[in-house]
């Protein structure tokens, strides 16, 4: 076996399964280099404590974060919750105001007993848009059509928690909260 | 308070009108706020509709009414740096109150005046520069950094893509994204796509553009 | 040891989701050293650490209606301060290699005498030859003390292949470390 390498049974003392005694007389010399290596191990705890103000301050900001690293979640945490689905392009190319785009809204909510959406498209009155079950897998959805232009919007469940879309891009929305924006 | 003499009739019927918008949907000092801040901001040209949107989300969501003053406030000086922006575009841009408010928009998506102006300056015509500034703002809103988002958008309007291609394109550059690429990245990569397709491509106009070839993935 | 009066962490993350964005702070100030010592002995660097650290707290905030299960907040973060950390050093692969290993052994160990703190620099430095994975496997077991059983669970992976990369990571410190003293 390499020289390079650590003796399976030094490995075993590394992980913990056998003592020095356990190995044979010829193997306690590297037994205690791999020791000492473990020894070396820093396990002395690290104290970050700027980091929760510096967290809330940037949550208050907008979205743009300016010590963006390029880094990937892991798929089990991109969910799609929600989705909102262009069903026809707008009218008019020419006139950005003046089309109307039909719109679907849609959240998973399975434990929730009522949905709405409330944006500037209806006065975020959370009574005006109420989303229906639709299917038997808790998914709620709501169709309606709205001029072309820019819009915010979150969802309301069950009359009190004002809920961004998960999968929209956000915005600050000036109260220290989130809204969805929806551009047509 | 306002003293209802000093006032012409013509902004008399407007603060009437910024009322009767907010009537029963929010406080009366938040009313207040509104009404002051409005009609000074009509005075320089700015559009109110933003102001009065704020004012009601904030009483909508039950926020104290010193804080959804101090929003429509920010809303405001937003408008007016933005307002400040477009003006490197030209007086008509400066004086359109639909692009000031997008331009609003995209300041509160987390562009900075400099990148409006850098739009501003791109030369597209009114309304395909409102449809333009409305989409930087949203890919701010998904994380994509100014200098990318405008540099997006902007070789999308010079490319002179249709509208709908740049509503596309907060979408195309989300798909990216759930691929795991960065956001800015993912907009450098369909900015290169645009330039491309604009070098090689067929000519801009009515009918179904081409699919640009998809960004590289890394 | 948490008093019987401080609201569970599901309770907590509810009302952040309900609005209350300043009770964020809440968990943010219960688990901001929990996981601080894995980041700076993966990245090799505490300011590093910081970085990530906060950027995986503010990440977990925009994803929070995206956590399953609110009473596992703190595992849940864990994947995405995890993945911050793969991702940084697939970035930093790139920069000077060992630019950033200088601030990780801790400040207040002098007493120890400076062998110590050699050994200790000498060994962080050597783990950051490794790759992220061994690297990892490494941390968990013999910085943070979880068994292979809670590795596995915590990364969803088998212990036989755990084993294969910390046997492959123990041989690779070992060469390091003799080229280097």
């Amino acid at each position: 076996m390499s020289e390079r390498e650590f003796h399976p049974l030094v490995k075993q003392l590394l992980d913990g399964d056998l003592t020095l005694a356990d190995l044979p007389a010829e193997l306690r010399a590297q037994g205690e280099e791999a020791l000492q290596l473990l020894a070396a191990v820093d396990r002395s705890l690290v104290e970050l404590p700027a980091v929760p103000q510096r967290v809330m301050r940037a949550l208050v900001r907008v979205p743009q974060r300016s010590v963006w690293r390029p880094w990937v979640l892991a798929p089990a945490l991109a969910i799609a919750a929600a989705l909102v689905v262009w069903l026809g392009w707008p009218a008019s190319d020419t006139a950005p105001n003046s089309a109307a785009v039909t719109v679907r809204f849609v959240l998973a909510a399975p434990d929730a007993h009522q949905v709405s959406v409330a944006g500037t498209f209806n006065q975020w009155d959370p009574h005006a848009t109420p989303l229906v079950r639709a299917g038997g897998n808790g998914v709620w959805s709501a169709t309606i059509t709205l001029p072309a232009g820019q819009h915010q919007y979150v969802f309301v469940v069950d009359g009190e928690r004002w809920v961004p879309d998960p999968t929209a891009p956000a915005v600050d929305d000036g109260f220290g909260r989130r809204n969805s924006v929806l551009t047509l | 308070m306002i003293t209802a003499l000093a006032l012409p009739l013509a902004l008399l019927g407007l603060q009437q009108g910024i009322a009767e918008r907010l009537a029963g949907r929010v406080p009366p000092d938040v009313a207040g706020i509104v009404v002051d801040v409005g009609t000074a901001a009509l005075a320089r040209g700015l559009p109110i509709d933003p102001l009065i949107q704020k004012a009601i989300e904030g009483s909508a969501k039950g926020i104290p009414s010193d804080r959804v003053g101090a929003a429509v406030r920010l809303v405001a000086a937003q408008l007016d740096t933005a307002a400040a922006a477009l003006g490197e575009g030209g007086s008509a841009l400066r004086s359109d109150t639909v692009a000031i408010a997008a331009g609003g928009f995209a300041l509160t998506a987390g562009l900075s005046g400099r990148d409006v102006a850098l739009l501003a300056k791109s030369g597209a015509p009114i309304p395909a520069m409102i449809t333009g500034l409305r989409v930087a703002g949203t890919l701010a809103a998904l994380g994509v950094p100014g200098a990318e988002a405008v540099a997006l958008v902007s070789a999308t309007l010079q490319a002179g893509r249709p509208a709908s291609e740049l509503l596309a394109l907060p979408g195309r550059v989300q798909a990216e994204m759930g691929k795991g690429v960065p956001p800015a990245q993912a907009a450098a990569g369909l900015a290169r796509a645009v330039a491309a397709q604009a070098r090689h491509g067929p000519p801009p106009g009515r009918g179904q553009p081409a699919r640009p070839p998809a960004p590289p993935v890394p | 040891m948490r008093a019987e009066t401080e609201p569970a962490d599901g309770e907590i993350v509810r009302a952040v989701l309900a609005g209350d964005r300043e009770r964020y702070a809440q968990l943010v100030e219960r688990y901001r050293d929990r996981y601080a010592r894995y980041a700076a002995r993966m990245l090799g660097s505490i300011d590093a650490a910081e970085d990530a650290v906060q950027d995986a707290f503010v990440r977990a905030y925009d994803q929070l209606a995206q956590c399953k299960d609110p009473d596992k907040f703190v595992g849940w973060f864990f994947l995405i301060l995890r993945n911050r950390c793969f991702a940084e050093q697939r970035q930093r692969r790139s920069l000077a290699p060992l630019e950033a290993a200088e601030d990780v052994v801790s400040a207040d160990r002098t007493d120890d005498g400076t062998e110590t703190a050699e050994r200790r620099r000498a060994l962080q430095l050597a783990l950051m030859e490794l790759t992220a994975d061994q690297r990892e496997v490494f941390v968990l077991k013999h910085v943070e003390g979880l068994t292979y059983g809670e590795i596995a669970e915590r990364l969803s992976t088998s212990i036989p292949s755990l084993k294969m990369r910390m046997h492959r990571a123990y041989d690779k410190l070992r060469e390091q470390l003799r080229e280097h003293t």
